[in-house]
């Protein structure tokens, strides 16, 4: 019975996504609301992204560093800190802060206004709900996140040089050089791609939750909660279904 | 036992309204095992105000719902205009839908808007034609009309339950409906802002000259609204005639209503 129940949801969840695609190129095109979303997902996550990918940055510096100085690898420390934070840190940690703040965000406001009857009062009014508030949020997330991943990276990345800076004089020249030095396209790109594609999910799984939230409060509380979980869960299935398409294209 | 309704309204008899707008016919409405609308029959003219009386839970806030397409119907017929619903494609409901009004339960105003903004969501979306000035000047009139020009820049949140009800009426109004439905409009308010609704209904029924299916336990608002009231009982129209005529029908399921 839960497996039905499961390939159900997974069925619906697809449908609500191929909805997403329908409804993106058929007018009207609702981009005051894309840009307020954008606002509210991209510019009001930047303070918690950028928080926690400079401790991340910081601390990944801080704990790495006394294994490479003991096989006299210290040189090497922006570089293994840079890949690390650009190939899949920097992406996922930006992701799984997103599918906590923005995915709850999304499943309990919609999930809310599911329960108080504002969704059918837009449909009865002869407007389309799914255009105006399920379109406009999965848009917004999958645009700001990856523009998220690289403000995060870059906040990162001066956490790392602060943590190298601590034990000797480097500067933030010197230090990005290196960075940039083992960077390659074939680094970054697959990262930037799979952003977006965690901007999706996050989007469409916060939205189908919350579009779909039953039995009142309870429903709404439930709604936030799966959407944490199941896109949390889902940016890491992402996430390795992008390593394994990286590799058969030889970017590993 | 069942009887049979007072006045089915579509006979030869002749009518003090005009054309009809609404025609439900041998309604089925079921969610699993529980039929709620089991053989409903409903006609509502031009200009005619019509309550719709019942247990809570019988289905009338199914019937108002499945009206305006938010519901479908398992089986029957339910014309809006001679038109009907479940064979309309979704632009051609969309249409159809904004020449109806509906006031929920809970008002359902959308609480991320301003009052203003509340207003002009639907107007910015099916009247593109209009400039922001006749916009502005509408939502203002539409306002003025339930007594709350002074809440224009309020958020929902800020509203006490009876203004939340004039604004979600004055929502309703505001691309001029031609049919009004109304969820139980006077519900969780006290006697005094009941009353008030119920004049700014009865006023702006006056004023836009809508036909109105009212779903309501209260007999003040009923008393005073309907032209004709029915009886939802059993899933089918069980009497309908005026106030007066189901108040002292000897029939014991309409009688417990009036008492």
């Amino acid at each position: 019975m839960e497996i039905k129940e499961f390939f159900n949801e997974a069925g619906e969840t697809a449908r609500f996504a191929g909805r997403f695609f329908k409804e993106l190129f058929s007018p009207p095109f609702e981009l005051k609301e894309v840009v307020k979303q954008s606002y509210e997902i991209g510019y009001r996550s930047l303070p918690l992204v950028g928080v926690t990918a400079f401790i991340i940055g910081l601390v990944i510096t801080l704990q790495s560093r006394p294994t490479l100085v003991e096989f006299g690898a210290e040189a090497w420390l922006p570089k293994m800190v840079g890949l690390s934070l650009i190939r899949e840190i920097g992406p996922v940690i930006t992701a799984l802060i997103c599918a906590g703040k923005v995915g709850s965000g999304i499943g309990a406001e919609l999930g809310s206004m599911k329960v108080t009857e504002q969704i059918d009062a837009m449909e009865v009014s002869g407007t389309n709900p799914f255009k105006y508030i399920v379109v406009t949020r999965i848009l917004s997330t999958t645009l700001m996140i990856p523009v998220l991943v690289i403000l995060g990276d870059a906040i990162a990345l001066y956490g790392s040089y602060l943590a190298v800076k601590i034990h000797g004089s480097v500067s933030l020249t010197l230090y990005f050089k290196q960075v940039f030095e083992v960077l390659q396209f074939s680094d970054v790109i697959p990262a930037f791609i799979k952003s977006f594609f965690f901007g999706f999910v996050i989007g469409v799984i916060g939205c189908y939750k919350g579009y779909n939230s039953q039995k009142g409060t309870e429903g709404v509380g439930r709604s936030a909660n799966s959407a944490v979980v199941v896109s949390s869960l889902l940016v890491f299935i992402v996430d390795l279904i992008a390593v394994q398409i990286t590799q058969f294209f030889g970017f590993l | 036992m069942m009887i049979p309704a007072i006045d089915k309204n579509q006979g030869n008899k002749e009518q003090p309204y005009g054309e009809a707008v609404i025609e439900v016919l041998h309604l089925k409405k079921s969610f699993g095992d529980n039929a709620v609308l089991t053989d409903f029959n409903l006609t509502v003219r031009k200009g005619e105000n019509i309550v719709v009386l019942g247990k809570s839970g019988c289905g009338k806030s199914v019937l108002i719902k499945c009206i305006v397409g938010l519901i479908p119907y398992d089986g029957g017929s339910l014309k809006v205009f001679g038109k009907e619903i479940s064979d309309l494609p979704q632009q051609d409901l969309d249409e159809l839908r904004a020449t109806i009004g509906f006031v929920f339960q809970s008002s359902a105003l959308y609480d991320s808007m301003t009052v203003r903004e509340n207003l002009e969501f639907a107007l910015r979306r099916h009247g593109k034609h209009k400039s922001q000035t006749e916009i502005k000047c509408l939502v203002e009139e539409t306002l003025n009309d339930v007594g709350l020009l002074n809440t224009i820049n309020l958020m929902p949140s800020e509203l006490s339950g009876g203004m939340r009800k004039r604004i979600g009426l004055a929502r309703s109004l505001i691309l001029k409906p031609a049919i009004m439905l109304y969820d139980e409009p006077t519900t969780g308010l006290d006697p005094i802002t009941a009353k008030e609704i119920v004049s700014v209904m009865l006023m702006l029924q006056k004023k836009y000259n809508t036909s109105s299916i009212i779903i309501s336990h209260d007999m003040y608002c009923t008393q005073k609204i309907a032209n004709r009231v029915c009886m939802l009982i059993d899933g089918i129209n069980y009497a309908d005639g005026s106030f007066n005529e189901l108040k002292t029908h000897t029939d014991s399921n309409i009688h417990a209503f009036f008492e």
